[in-house]
């Protein structure tokens, strides 16, 4: 019923006034003739010349063919000198009669297309178009400069140990940054156009003899069943693939680092590509690829495994602490140790408000300096630091608002929270947390039992990409029993039987 | 399409409510309760069939030095009422014409009764209100007191644990360590007066010292609370020796030495140590100072199916020498060792043998928690109730023994020959 209603609300369209665009599709049907008169109209036309200040045609005459030609170019996208020297330089100083463009021109990708329709896309990624009187076809060449900035180290994933380079928003960057770890001709880079306005490319990576084909196939046709316009970066395509989107854990692991990417290749895994987004997506994730870092494997096995532990600990006192607090407080006093339990009693004398609103007004405190930290202009942030701790923390204690402890439960709980490095899970965590806080208020440890069980039913529900979401712990699998703790590397002998891996066994 | 719709915003509106009022019911805050430490229980002097309550109840802020707390200097840490009630589980609402907030059982540690009342053939009843009430738990203590427990309460005034319920606890720990006390639990109580073979210890206390008991001259030891002469500037509550109950009704006490013999001879109950003065077999005006600590488990084999029933019990003990008087090197002299061993040996099982005796004759049956271990002795339930021990006990013919290990002879060895000083 929850479904159909909001089909309903959302499939309505708006009555806009819209304009038809038939004439223009029927335009880029036109094949090339020859006619270079013509051609270049529709092509001004099709790019609004000379309103679009970057469109450029450059008439030239080709001196031993004694034709006349136009490149057409946009040049914000272009490398201007390659085309300088490599295109018009010999095709100018062109003597001979009968030498083929190919042989002229010394570019390293060229290509012919006859049918406008074809030639768009290629000038909008940034190739220059050759089109030459008297010639039924264009000849594109490759001359693509999009700006982008250079490889960078790492800011959300950060290690001490280990690679610090990070994706980039230039996808060609971020190939080759994952083919740099796995130099082996069975990766495979396949590429998809996956919008129909912005014409957004996408590129899926996998190992071919690894990868199982019905995955790839899976997700392949959920990407080229999508009928968006545009979908600008990786952010947006994972919620347009995921399956359940009003689910509260995420299902698409997004990262930012090349190595993390090139392992999960590694292990069969498919990994998504795209411009405009510096990091990759992976297919399927698991909880555990959530709770993972990579720094988990460059430490030594203890070292390792040591923060791992850290990391479920501080996972769990995230989700539990403030809502133990409460429920303790107010329905099981009879838990806590006497001296404990006296010193709540008398800090929380002179405080007027419930336990549970009392953390609850700290909890919101803490998820505002949170988030107003990370909004805040740079040079004002040491300020929003002071603010938050000083007043938000000492003051309320000293004007009674909330008792010491809390802030105390309260920091323990925000600061665990960012034990957990992946944004999506940390998220996740996060709101979990407040369902606990709630449920505690209203029933207490019984209430937080309930809600957990209900929550591990969820769980274990959930699927990514046909893979369970506790897998290999729940339902069991081979693997390398790289869950809560790892294993010696030695040990790690198979690649997760889940993503049915072609190959399992890890020489 | 409209009313679907509004009706489905009914019922999530609906179950959010259902949630929210149907949570909550049982809340309590903990700073509205008001924590009751100790619960006293007399007999009510007018009408037999009530009794008198005290309450003595802990101020949470103080002790506290966290801010928001308020200014607690001013205020007493603790708060003690008596009042007479018909139990004290419907005393909690009585007590609200006096105290402010809700009485609560959460932090009782203690169960105080009078040596009158506990006499009492009704005391039984009212103690089994204990295992009604929720918030009661087993593991608080029983102490039996001299005097009325409502004069004990106020006359209790430890200087240096300020928070009563801590006060309680380190000083039934402590007790329990060095054998001064029994541990004196509240489920142990039931289970013992419920499985009708033991007899239980509780712990025993009093805030009057008796001036004229001829406790000056006579061995420490052989006192019980309020018998021991303490001088300066302290408490004047004593915890010393126990109470035993039989079938619930409490018929004796025992002193020090006789709780701490009946810790070593009890098969779980141990001591960790006991500091304690054996006579010297080498020179009889000194003592020696002992630390006697148990050596693993009471070893027992028992002989019950026969006519008369025997029971032979072994004690390992490990004695440290703490003191030397006299100036015999022991560490040196294994012969002087071997006498030594079986000095504190005979020391001791005629100690055991002596109380062992009096349990039978004079209670008919005992506080060390043998019946547990002759239970196993019997095939079926219904064999071990006919066998019934407390009737057989004062006829079984016990043998103790004990096996000293000699310990540590302190930090040095040797000790001065004060013959030679003082030539």
């Amino acid at each position: 019923m929850l479904k159909k209603l909001l089909k309903k609300v959302y499939s309505k369209k708006p009555n806009v006034p819209e304009k038809s665009s038939t004439e223009d599709i029927l335009r880029k049907e036109i094949q090339l003739d020859g006619n270079l008169e013509q051609t270049l109209g529709f092509f001004k036309e099709i790019y609004s010349y000379p309103d679009n200040q970057d469109f450029v045609i450059r008439n030239i005459h080709i001196n031993g063919m004694s034709k006349k030609a136009a490149l057409i170019y946009i040049w914000t996208i272009t490398d201007v000198t390659l085309i300088d020297q490599h295109i018009l330089t010999p095709l100018i100083r062109n003597n001979s009669t009968s030498s083929k463009i190919e042989d002229i021109v010394s570019i390293q990708s060229v290509d012919t297309k006859n049918v406008i329709k074809d030639i768009l896309p290629e000038i909008n990624k940034g190739s220059a178009a050759l089109i030459i009187e008297g010639d039924p076809q264009a000849y594109l060449f490759s001359v693509t400069n999009f700006e982008g900035r250079g490889v960078e180290k790492s800011e959300n994933e950060t290690v001490v140990k280990g690679p610090k380079e990070a994706f980039t928003e230039k996808s060609s960057t971020n190939i080759s940054l994952i083919r740099k770890k796995i130099k082996n001709e069975n990766l495979v880079v396949e590429s998809l156009t996956i919008t129909e306005r912005s014409k957004n490319d996408l590129f899926i990576i996998y190992e071919k003899d690894l990868a199982n084909e019905k995955l790839v196939e899976n997700v392949r046709e959920r990407v080229n069943s999508l009928q968006v316009d545009a979908i600008q970066n990786l952010s947006l395509l994972e919620q347009h693939i995921e399956e359940r989107k009003f689910s509260i854990f995420p299902t698409v692991l997004y990262t930012e680092r090349p190595d993390r990417a090139a392992s999960f290749i590694e292990d069969g895994y498919i990994v998504l590509i795209m411009d405009n987004s510096p990091a990759c997506l992976v297919l399927p994730a698991t909880f555990w690829s959530f709770y993972h870092s990579s720094e988990d494997h460059y430490l030594r096995f203890h070292y390792g495994n040591f923060t791992r532990l850290l990391r479920i600990i501080a996972l769990f006192i995230t989700l539990f602490t403030s809502a133990i607090y409460v429920g303790v407080v107010t329905y099981h006093a009879e838990m806590i140790p006497p001296d404990l339990l006296l010193a709540i009693a008398a800090t929380r004398e002179r405080v007027p408000f419930p336990a549970a609103i009392e953390v609850i007004i700290m909890e919101l405190a803490f998820e505002l300096i949170r988030e107003a930290g990370l909004r805040v202009p740079s040079p004002i942030g040491p300020t929003i630091g002071i603010v938050g701790a000083l007043i938000l923390g000492q003051a309320a204690v000293q004007a009674n608002i909330v008792s010491p402890i809390v802030v105390i439960v309260v920091a323990l709980g925000g600061l665990s929270s960012f034990a957990v490095g992946d944004i999506s899970m940390n998220f996740s965590i996060r709101l979990t947390r407040f369902l606990f806080l709630l449920v505690a208020s209203l029933f207490g440890i019984y209430g937080m039992a309930a809600l957990f069980t209900f929550g591990i039913f969820y769980l274990v529900s959930l699927k990514s990409f046909g893979v369970p979401y506790l897998a290999p712990l729940t339902p069991k699998y081979v693997s390398s029993g790289d869950t809560i703790f790892r294993r010696v590397l030695q040990y790690e002998m198979y690649r997760p039987g889940y993503v049915k891996p072609k190959d399992i066994k890890k020489k | 399409m409209t009313k679907q719709k509004s009706l489905f915003k009914m019922l999530c509106l609906l179950s959010f409510l259902l949630l929210l009022l149907s949570g909550c019911w049982d809340q309590k805050e903990v700073e509205k309760m008001a924590y009751v430490v100790a619960i006293g229980l007399d007999q009510d002097e007018e009408d037999e069939n009530r009794v008198k309550i005290t309450y003595l109840i802990s101020n949470p802020e103080v002790g506290s030095l966290a801010q928001g707390g308020g200014a607690a200097g001013e205020e007493p840490p603790r708060e003690i009422i008596s009042f007479t009630a018909d139990d004290f589980i419907t005393s909690r609402n009585l007590a609200n014409t006096v105290v402010a907030k809700e009485i609560t059982y959460d932090l009782l540690r203690i169960l105080v009764v009078s040596e009158d009342f506990a006499k009492n053939k009704k005391f039984l009843r009212w103690l089994y209100d204990a295992t009604k009430e929720r918030e009661i738990r087993r593991d608080i203590k029983i102490l039996v007191t001299k005097e009325q427990t409502s004069s004990f309460m106020i006359d209790n005034q430890p200087l240096l644990e300020t928070r009563p319920h801590e006060y309680f606890e380190m000083l039934f720990n402590r007790g329990k360590k060095a054998g001064m006390v029994p541990s004196s639990d509240l489920l142990t109580f039931f289970r013992i007066t419920e499985a009708d073979a033991d007899l239980f210890a509780a712990a025993y206390g009093t805030a009057q010292q008796n001036d004229n008991s001829s406790g000056k001259n006579k061995d420490p030891e052989q006192a019980i609370a309020g018998e021991l002469q303490y001088g300066g500037e302290t408490n004047t509550v004593q915890y010393a020796g126990s109470a035993l109950f039989k079938e619930g009704i409490m018929i004796d006490t025992l002193t020090i030495e006789e709780t701490r013999l009946m810790f070593l001879l009890h098969p779980t109950e141990n001591p960790v140590a006991i500091l304690t003065n054996l006579p010297d077999p080498f020179n009889e005006e000194y003592q020696i100072a002992t630390r006697i600590r148990p050596n693993g488990q009471v070893k027992f084999d028992m002989n019950l199916k026969k006519e008369t029933p025997s029971i032979d019990v072994t004690v390992p003990v490990i004695i440290e020498v703490l003191t030397n008087h006299s100036g015999t090197n022991f560490a040196k002299d294994s012969e002087k060792r071997i006498k030594l061993k079986e000095s504190f040996e005979d020391r001791i099982t005629k100690k055991f043998e002596e109380l062992i005796k009096k349990t039978q004759d004079e209670y008919g049956t005992e506080p060390f928690g043998w019946s547990l271990v002759a239970r196993k002795e019997f095939l079926r339930i219904s064999d071990w109730e006919s066998f019934d021990w407390m009737k057989t006990y004062p006829d079984i013919e016990i043998n103790v023994s004990t096996e000293v290990r000699l310990g540590n002879f302190g930090r040095q060895g040797e000790m001065l020959n004060i013959k030679d000083v003082r030539d």
